[in-house]
């Protein structure tokens, strides 16, 4: 049934039909600004717009793990991504030292465990058939579990190297770096999921996995790359949250995760599988940064700050993400 | 559902050990064992009321979150709701005012059953994904519970201890002294929970759960409401989780609006545990009972245990993915030699 309705979308081939969701984010966001520049003074600025596009860019990131695992299907969430950051943070932290030359080290390690994090979770939710909720949630708790033995009695010593501060806290002029290196993932991302075969792959074992079966698949392995991808990439995060930050600490990435799986929801992937597109996820990412930072600006504290993010949040998916069978 | 004559009996005990609720007993036994060696203790009445209370709100918040996870949900919001629920109760109730007890009961299970009602017309009627919707109201009720209560604290009336020992009544009558002597009252509240499920079960709206969380399709198409089954579902749960602050307030006094924040994704854990299918329309609430006392298990045998503080976690995570891939392998298999059996 909800197969069916992917199919019949991808079909329409309608400009406004196909890019719907993403102008929907895309006006939101201006709504939000101007909404802002209204209520609290100084809100719609160049300035502001680019500090808002930089924080959400973590979200953004975490959220393309989440919208590969989605994507495949099979009810794909990925909980384990902040961790598998964190983790990543702490141990190449005291690797780098805050020095250059140690930074290939610090690659191999990410790399490493990226791998080793993602081919579990991708092995207990494909082969052993495990819910991939609770799957990567133990595994959040394994991982938490492994910085607190890492880290237990002892500072989390190091820092990031200079290279990495430069990617991910610096600016060039105005801009701040990390927004150059969203815009070309979005387009690497984009290009591979478009245009090549991965990209069939991904989406067709998601929207189909019959038809997919069918057609000489391998749904299972599909479904595990794509835990072990997102592995990979939450690991690589976490060295760029170590470059922006600076420091690790024990849970440095674990706030990004909810956000991210929202982000990629606001962004019009389907939980349901089969669907996504990157720079939606994107969008959605700076949509909820937008409103944190407005419902910030109203200075409700945090009561209000969160009963509003629900209540937005809530709202929002009403609109665009329910539902509602014609029956 | 297990047949009670004579002749079906054999059949019934071999298809009940064919099945997932089988194994989390097994496991539950072990975990049993386990703490009873470690726990010097364990046995005696004082340590059995402690341990019944200490695993008492995961047992509620577990048993409410199966039953939204049978109707084809899940509820991320269901820490924060206990939460909520802590601050409106310690919000209305005034420290000498027993009446005030009484009313901040009332408004607290309207306030419980407005959080269901809410979450169950998300994913009922707008069939927006539970796991999105749940996770965003989870904020509006962290919102109001920050709105109410700032910093843990708040007042509550005194007979309010009832709900954590009924040592509170003794000026009452010395009855309620000798019950508190072996009478946890958090074991009356999971016994009102099981009374409330065991009377839902039995009527059509039990049922529908089943059929709703199985194939949500064709129990439409059989004439079911599965919005209103559903929402109904949520309910219950908040009915539960209503029960879980009764308890925490009585113990702690005070609320508090990040309390219930691990309870939410613990309690999911433990419903998996107990052999309750994410996929909806399969398991038993009962058992998610089980689930529950096998994880809170779990945490008393690492802390017995003398794992090192840092290790805890580590361990505890572990063992729930080997209870839940254990579980999962043995429900394959046991399916598996069924069928080679038929063919």
């Amino acid at each position: 049934m909800k197969a069916q309705a992917h199919v019949s979308t991808a079909l329409d081939s309608s400009f406004f039909s196909k890019y719907k969701k993403l102008i929907v984010a895309a006006l939101l966001i201006i709504f939000l600004f101007v909404l802002g520049e209204i209520i609290v003074s100084d809100f719609l600025s160049v300035g502001q717009i680019l500090l808002t596009i930089k924080l959400s860019s973590f979200i953004a990131l975490f959220g393309l793990c989440q919208m590969i695992v989605i994507a495949a299907g099979g009810s794909g969430l990925d909980l384990s991504v902040g961790y598998t950051a964190t983790v990543t943070a702490v141990l190449t932290a005291k690797l780098m030292d805050g020095k250059n030359e140690n930074i290939w080290i610090a690659i191999l390690v990410a790399l490493a465990l990226g791998f080793i994090i993602g081919v579990l979770n991708g092995f207990f939710v494909s082969y052993i058939k495990l819910p991939p909720l609770v799957v990567t949630l133990a595994m959040s708790q394994m991982i938490q579990g492994a910085i607190n033995v890492y880290t237990a009695g002892k500072n989390i010593t190091g820092k990031p190297s200079p290279i990495l501060q430069l990617i991910a806290a610096k600016t060039t002029g105005f801009v701040p770096n990390i927004i150059f290196l969203l815009i070309l993932l979005t387009i690497i991302v984009m290009l591979i999921l478009n245009k090549t075969r991965i990209g069939i792959l991904l989406y067709g074992v998601g929207a189909n996995p019959t038809a997919a079966h069918l057609s000489g698949v391998d749904i299972k392995r599909v479904r595990f790359l794509s835990y072990v991808v997102s592995g990979i990439l939450a690991s690589f995060i976490g060295l760029l949250l170590l470059g922006n930050m600076g420091i690790a600490f024990k849970d440095m990435g674990s706030n990004y995760v909810m956000p991210s799986i929202a982000a990629a929801v606001v962004g019009g992937v389907s939980l349901a599988g089969g669907d996504g597109n990157y720079l939606g996820v994107v969008l959605g990412a700076i949509f909820l940064q937008t409103l944190t930072n407005l419902l910030v600006a109203l200075g409700w504290g945090d009561a209000g700050k969160w009963t509003g993010f629900g209540i937005v949040l809530f709202l929002l998916l009403i609109v665009y993400v329910s539902n509602r069978r014609k029956r | 559902m297990q047949g009670k004559s004579m002749e079906t009996k054999k059949r019934t005990l071999r298809d009940f050990t064919s099945k997932p609720e089988f194994s989390s007993l097994l496991i539950l036994l072990v975990m049993f064992a386990l703490t009873a060696i470690l726990q010097k203790n364990f046995f005696e009445i004082k340590s059995i009321m402690r341990n019944i209370n200490a695993f008492a709100p995961l047992i509620l918040v577990t048993m409410g979150q199966a039953v939204v996870i049978i109707s084809g949900g899940i509820d991320l919001s269901s820490g924060t709701a206990l939460s909520l629920l802590t601050c409106v109760l310690t919000s209305i109730m005034k420290k000498n005012d027993p009446i005030t007890g009484l009313y901040g009961i009332i408004v607290a299970f309207i306030v419980a059953l407005l959080i269901g009602l809410i979450n169950g017309f998300g994913i009922g009627y707008l069939r927006i994904p539970p796991v999105i919707s749940t996770f965003a109201t989870s904020f509006i009720w962290l919102g109001i519970a920050l709105f109410l209560r700032p910093t843990p604290g708040g007042e509550s009336v005194s007979w309010f201890g009832v709900f954590y020992n009924f040592d509170t009544l003794k000026d009452i009558s010395g009855f309620f002294g000798t019950l508190s002597g072996f009478l946890p009252p958090s074991l009356l509240l999971i016994i009102i929970g099981c009374i409330l499920w065991y009377v839902i079960s039995k009527t059509k709206t039990g049922r529908y759960i089943y059929a709703v969380g199985g194939n949500s399709e064709s129990a439409y198409e059989s004439g079911i409401n599965t919005a209103k089954t559903q929402m109904v579902a949520c309910m219950i749960n908040s009915i539960f989780i209503f029960l879980a602050a009764l308890f925490f307030v009585g113990q702690t006094g005070s609320g508090d609006a990040r309390m219930g924040d691990p309870l939410t994704l613990r309690s999911i854990a433990a419903a998996v545990v107990g052999g309750i299918a994410l996929s909806g329309g399969r398991g038993n609430v009962y058992f998610a009972l089980v689930g529950a006392l096998i994880l809170s298990f779990v945490n008393k045998i690492i802390f017995f245990a003398n794992i090192p503080y840092a290790y805890q976690t580590l361990v505890g995570g572990a063992i729930v993915i080997v209870a839940i891939a254990g579980s999962q392998a043995y429900i394959s298999y046991s399916t598996k030699t069924k069928e080679i059996k038929i063919g």
